[in-house]
């Protein structure tokens, strides 16, 4: 859940008292931009992207524009723009519009919580408006402080003096930067990245710490996030309906963490613990379709759900359905694969046969009992299958289900098919004609 | 990239000086929200593991009750101070509780006890700020956490697991004594790494699940620390996930072996399992192996194909990799496993089928006869007849129906009732119990079973009800006195016939649905005399002529038959068995449910039957027709006709009374009728369900109806009897019927106006008219209650007309346009069956046959019909899953009212 850019985040200083530059949104006037104009000499046009995205400028995607007809020139050329991030192909919708904000000093500010010191930690340079990678060590300080007492003036003070920054930009950096503390710590943040505060002379004689660009990550456990009634919108940029369907059933009872991982894939893992979805879909590489992990014994509902919308989107291109895990410590194996089993006859009760294979591995609680629900049902299906149990390794399974994932594409699912006597679909075709839904 | 060094209160604590410390036999515990669902599962397992370490826990508003244990009970407390003040005291505290209560009950444990040296969390998806404080002011107070989301901390030598639940429900089995320290992000890995080690000869001497989240409380470097000091530990496993620089900088002093699975998640743009489990910079999979592999001086990952080691340790990718490497780290430092091998970890399918096909060598892997115990289990299991279900909490929950909040339309068995409208009522019956929708031949074979128990000439039972009925009671009085006489004693024969059935017929070619040859079933003496008589029962006989004629088919009821003269309880098992055949073969169903199948098919009966008075019983008719012929030709829904109506239904008329039926089956668990059915299982404790009466759970059903909650036709019925009384309507189905609705409507509601402002004028409350409006369909300019929608299409497409249904329609529409209602209320279900109730009665109202109290008496009663079928189910769901009194309300959860 990350968030980037003014058109928002002016909004959240806004709470915290800390002070922005001017922004517009997409919906701005020629009048509205050209008064924006005329207050700050000149404006910034920068497209605007769901989620996090960084290095906008090394891309040549921030405009600039001292009329209004450069700038709507500069909109029409950002509004749709392309960027390449992180490997992913982000597409923006819309633009804003932001008054420049004159400055000598340049600061990089961000709070995170540090894995190195198990503690809240301030970043900071006041030779910002740079990637903070890009700046030698002595640029920079990195503070751990006790999130009892919060971001107190005296860490600020002390940081900008190891720094050895310019004196004229300590006090007002000093009096405003722990004014972030509060956003970050009450609204459920784990990143808080202003980069740059332009130190602006807003009244003659004092700097003032202008924020002109604003990222933000919270986190989705935490309920504070939502006080900030930020449209749930801005962070779907990458959610599947498949992922949207299964996160409504997060709760803290049972994990239901999915990814699709490839939409034409033919292995449908339904995995059993964080540690099983690390080695499962590395194991399987582009064969899976999602990752998962639905350990945590979820109740027999809320599995059921689960099987039930995996199996909706996924279960006509799936050679394999593979159900796997470590030997369980606290999920009931009997709960959690009657559930699965049953959402699965289900499934084929409404669709008619489906020409899969089932490969499952799994150690726990309520082994046999559960181990016998799913062959149970496996067998009323007449599809072929293998049941393991925690004394064959996990990644000879993952293995066996390679194995078994190719004897499917070679041949394998139309004698499946022929067998339950169907038609058969070649799963690469459905999962096609899928994407292309 | 820092040009200052950490605080020294940020860098690694080391409170624990020795793994041998982290779970002693000194240890007390005190667990936060012990009878959560989680800790009830594995508390009692962790504490009779451990001797019985822990000694009190917490619950909110739960104060004196127990968490019972097989080393004793464990008393619970409301909070943490009532519990030492009661002079316990503990030195852990393990939190069990939902994720926003987690920091402030760690907060709790420290404030409130200076005793306190660590605290396991097991909680997931506890929120990072919460995480952060909890570190900080742990370490404060120099408290050590595990966790959060971690499985707990166990110590193979003690026989102490803390927290959690390391080693699943038999931790001996897995946590065996060994010189193998465990550290892993994953709980269910920490366990089956343990499990693993065992192949190689290796035990394990602590293994802590750190959980991985952003904040990881007991670090990899104190562990190291720890790991140091700790003279039984020879070597360490630690299974890393990326994300995080826990890792970085290690310096063990023992030889270690670390898996480090994940190079796929910096992929990831969000976490999925793991919370901490996402790379965010130089602290992804790949980093992490190099730091490993430079503190272990290798230069490659080990595999079984290239075994790359050093004397401190080996970098594996693969968890299967872990116990060859690590004996091959351990031959360098010339130590031997602790144990000699137990088992492999190579591919042993223990179940598996090829269905007929040709599969490649490769894959047509032969199955494998389980480990021990395993190997016991199953074959326990595979000679169980029937679905096992798991026992839980069964207050307001159903497996056998269920309401769509959204449509009101209530599914059972996974059935609509709409779709259950088309159905004859004997289906509609066998459906909540056997969960499928019965073929003509089980139609067939119901009827029967039902027809044989119809008539109750000479049976107790009808005098109980004259009694009853004349006492003044309702029609749901009266057939709960009737069910209270067919008690378990009544059914015992035919129950026990079904066992009979089920025995000797369950592992023969029948089960695969084949026909079987009768001279291979070998019945002791005693299965014999629960299914045949020495003189032949009359009963039996007329069902069997019965099913004959009827052509109905039944191997079971043959094989009867082939052993000569068969009682009747016999031929009604067999012929509930028959029906119930595939479900119970297939294990959708329990044994419990078929064997009780009889007893459901003679409350059925009687139910019907006793709603007809006593006159209507004769020696060998009911309601003036022959048993005989009712037996052999008739529906149960034309039964139920002719109990209600005292006539047998031309179809014109079956169909509306058949639709209304299968209507009212259900509507869900959450109704009146349903709650008592489940209150009456439950007090009689489902978890021995032998011993629940469940002619009593129905009177449970019957005595929870009444006038608002089954008597709402009636409602209906009388609405629509005072706006047509004084018509000229004698055909209720002739859509030229000569009526203005608007002028029978405004009538109506310039009355209705007059009250209701008079009503206004002393403060009283509107009276609502029947049939209209509902919570759920409200609110938009034209509404409409989707069943009543699908029944008005219904009966459009078979050209059927009901004038009291098109009224309705005409009324809300009325009501609109006078300003009496703010948008177009809807017409709603209650309307449907009272229009539908009122046109088969309206010829005999106009004759002056039937009275006012008839017709409340034929409402009631109607619904009573279809209800006893979705009662019926919610009955046999509750005694197959439900716990004991488990529809109690907690008494925190009540409230006094002065």
């Amino acid at each position: 859940m990350q968030l980037t850019g003014m058109i928002h985040g002016a909004k959240l200083l806004k709470l915290a008292g800390f002070p922005t530059s001017e922004v517009l949104g997409p919906e701005a006037s020629e009048r509205e931009i050209k008064e924006l104009i005329e207050r700050h000499g000149e404006v910034f046009i920068k497209p605007i992207f769901k989620g996090g995205v960084g290095k906008k400028g090394k891309s040549g995607l921030i405009g600039r524009a001292k009329d209004v007809k450069t700038a709507l020139r500069e909109k029409e050329r950002l509004y749709f723009a392309t960027h390449s991030f992180d490997g992913r192909e982000m597409k923006a919708n819309g633009v804003t519009f932001e008054g420049a904000v004159p400055a000598q000093h340049e600061v990089y500010f961000s709070i995170t919580d540090s894995t190195r010191y198990r503690a809240p930690t301030m970043i900071l340079s006041h030779c910002g408006g740079v990637d903070i990678e890009e700046l030698s060590r002595d640029k920079i300080v990195e503070i751990p402080f006790d999130p009892l007492t919060g971001l107190k003036s005296f860490v600020v003070a002390n940081a900008l003096s190891d720094l050895g920054a310019p004196k004229e930009i300590i006090s007002p950096l000093v009096q405003n930067l722990p004014k972030l503390w509060d956003l970050y710590h009450q609204n459920g943040m784990t990143v808080l990245e202003l980069n740059p505060i332009r130190m602006s002379p807003v009244k003659p004689g004092v700097l003032t710490p202008v924020a002109c660009d604003f990222k933000c990550s919270f986190d989705r456990d935490d309920p504070r996030a939502a006080r900030l009634n930020l449209p749930k919108s801005l962070f779907t940029e990458d959610i599947s309906d498949f992922e949207q369907e299964i996160n409504q059933l997060r709760t803290y009872q049972g994990q239901s963490d999915v990814y699709v991982v490839n939409p034409k894939g033919t292995i449908l893992a339904l995995t059993f613990g964080g540690g099983a979805n690390s080695l499962v879909t590395e194991a399987l590489g582009d064969d899976a379709i999602i990752s998962s992990d639905f350990g945590g014994n979820p109740p027999y509902e809320k599995m059921r759900d689960v099987a039930r919308i995996c199996f909706k989107h996924w279960l006509p291109q799936t050679n394999v359905l593979f159900v796997i895990g470590g030997k369980s410590n606290n999920t009931d194996i009997f709960v959690t694969f009657r559930a699965i089993a049953d959402a699965l006859r289900d499934y084929v009760a409404t669709h008619g046969p489906q020409p899969i294979s089932v490969v499952v591995g799994r150690g726990g609680v309520n082994l046999v009992r559960g181990l016998i629900a799913f062959k149970d049902v496996l067998e009323a299906l007449h599809v072929p299958y293998r049941i393991f149990a925690h004394d064959s390794a996990m990644s000879g399974v993952v293995d066996y289900v390679h194995d078994v994932d190719r004897w499917m594409k070679a041949g394998g699912r139309a004698a499946v098919a022929a067998n339950l006597g169907i038609a058969s679909s070649d799963a690469d075709d459905i999962a096609i004609c899928s994407a292309a839904e | 990239m820092p040009n200052q060094a950490p605080k020294p209160n940020f860098e690694n604590t080391f409170l624990i000086d020795s793994l041998d410390q982290i779970a002693t036999s000194k240890d007390r515990v005190c667990v936060l929200n012990i009878l959560g669902k989680e800790s009830r599962g594995v508390t009692p397992i962790s504490h009779t593991y451990s001797g019985g370490n822990i000694v009190f826990g917490t619950s909110p508003g739960r104060g004196g009750d127990v968490l019972s244990t097989e080393s004793g009970n464990i008393p619970v407390y409301n909070n943490v101070r009532e519990g030492l003040a009661n002079g316990h005291s503990f030195n852990v505290g393990v939190v069990y509780l939902p994720p926003a209560a987690v920091r402030d009950g760690v907060f709790e444990f420290i404030r409130v006890n200076n005793e306190l040296e660590k605290v396991i969390i097991l909680t997931e998806k506890v929120p990072v700020h919460d995480a952060r404080e909890i570190r900080a002011f742990a370490l404060a107070r120099g408290v050590q956490v595990f966790g959060a989301n971690s499985l707990g901390v166990a110590d193979s030598w003690n026989h102490i697991r803390l927290g959690g639940a390391l080693g699943g429900d038999a931790p001996e089995e897995t946590l065996r004594k060994g010189s193998v320290a465990i550290y892993a992000n994953s709980g269910n890995f920490t366990t089956t790494i343990a499990s693993y080690l065992k192949t190689a000869g290796w035990g394990t001497t602590t293994c802590i699940s750190s959980g991985k989240d952003l904040y990881i409380f007991f670090s990899p470097a104190e562990f190291a620390h720890a790991l140091d000091n700790d003279k039984r530990s020879k070597a360490a496993v630690l299974y890393i996930e990326p994300g995080g620089y826990y890792e970085q900088n290690l310096a063990f002093t023992k030889p270690v072996v670390a898996c480090v699975v994940g190079r796929w998640k910096a992929r990831l743009t969000r976490a999925v399992g793991h919370a901490g489990a996402l790379s965010q910079g130089e602290d992804k999979a790949e980093s992490k192996e190099k730091w490993f592999m430079q503190e272990f001086g290798v230069d490659a990952i080990f595999t079984p194909e290239n075994p790359v080691c050093s004397k401190k340790g080996a970098v594996v990718t693969d968890i299967a990799h872990i116990p060859q490497a690590l004996s091959a780290v351990m031959k360098l430092n010339d130590t031997r496993p602790d144990f000699p091998p137990e088992g492999n970890l190579t591919l042993k399918p223990w179940f598996g089928n090829n269905v007929g096909l040709k599969l490649p060598p490769e894959l047509d892997m032969p199955i494998v006869k389980a480990i021990a115990p395993y190997d016991s289990q199953i074959a326990e299991l595979s000679a169980h007849v029937g679905a096992i279900l798991p026992r839980q909490s069964m207050k307001d929950c159903s497996s056998s129906s269920i309401m769509d909040p959204d449509t009101q339309v209530t599914r059972v068995s996974g059935v609509s009732v709409l779709d259950a409208s088309g159905l004859p009522l004997e289906a509609n019956l066998c459906l909540p119990l056997i969960r499928d929708i019965n073929d003509a031949n089980d139609n067939a074979l119901f009827n029967v079973a039902i027809a044989s128990g119809l008539n109750l000439h000479g049976d107790d039972i009808v005098a109980v009800t004259e009694t009853v009925r004349k006492g003044g009671n309702a029609p749901n009085a009266v057939l709960a006195a009737a069910c209270c006489v067919v008690g378990p004693a009544r059914v015992a024969s035919a129950c026990t016939a079904a066992d009979t059935l089920i025995d000797l017929f369950a592992f023969t070619p029948l089960a695969e649905g084949k026909a079987v040859d009768f001279a291979t079933i070998k019945p002791t003496a005693e299965q014999r005399a629960t299914l045949v008589s020495d003189k032949p029962d009359a009963k039996a006989e007329a069902m069997l002529k019965a099913l004959k004629a009827r052509k109905a088919k039944s191997d079971l009821v043959a094989y009867l038959v082939s052993l000569g003269s068969p009682t009747a309880d016999a031929v009604t098992a067999a012929i509930t068995t028959t029906i119930a055949w595939n479900a119970l073969i297939s294990k959708r169903i329990t044994r419990v449910t078929v064997r009780t199948l009889p007893w459901y098919a003679r409350l059925f009966s009687t139910i019907l039957g006793a709603s007809a008075s006593a006159d209507k019983h004769g020696e060998t008719s009911f309601c003036d027709v022959e048993i005989k012929e009712i037996m052999e030709s008739w529906s149960t829904t034309e039964m139920a006709y002719l109990a209600l109506l005292g006539e047998k239904p031309t179809a014109e008329q079956l169909f509306p009374f058949q639709a209304m039926l299968g209507l009212i089956i259900s509507n869900g668990p959450g109704t009146i009728s349903a709650q008592g059915a489940k209150s009456a299982v439950s007090a009689d404790g489902p978890e021995m369900p032998e011993r629940v009466q469940i002619n009593k759970a129905m009177a449970g059903f019957l005595v929870n109806t009444g006038f608002a909650h089954g008597g709402n036709g009636f409602e209906g019925i009388e609405f629509l009897i005072e706006r047509f009384k004084d018509t000229t309507l004698k055909d209720a189905g002739n859509e030229k019927h000569g009526l203005d609705f608007k002028t029978i409507a405004g009538a109506f509601i310039e009355n209705f106006k007059t009250e209701k402002a008079a009503r206004k004028a002393v403060g009283s409350e509107s009276a609502n008219i029947p049939g209209i409006n509902h919570p759920i369909f409200k609110n938009k300019p034209v509404n409409y209650d989707p069943r009543e929608v699908y029944l008005a299409d219904l009966f459009k497409k078979r050209g059927e007309y009901n004038v009291f249904h098109a009224f309705y329609r005409a009324l809300v529409q009325e009501l609109f346009a006078a300003g009496v209602t703010k948008n177009v209320f809807c017409v709603n279900i209650d309307a449907v069956i009272a229009a539908l109730l009122l046109k088969l009665l309206w010829p005999r109202f106009r004759q002056g046959t039937l009275q006012d109290s008839d017709l409340r008496t034929a409402a009631f009663t109607a619904f009573l019909y279809g209800r006893m079928a979705g009662c019926a189910g919610e009955i046999d769901d509750h005694i197959n899953r439900g716990r004991n009194m488990d529809t109690r309300t907690a008494a925190s959860k009540c409230s006094f009212i002065s």
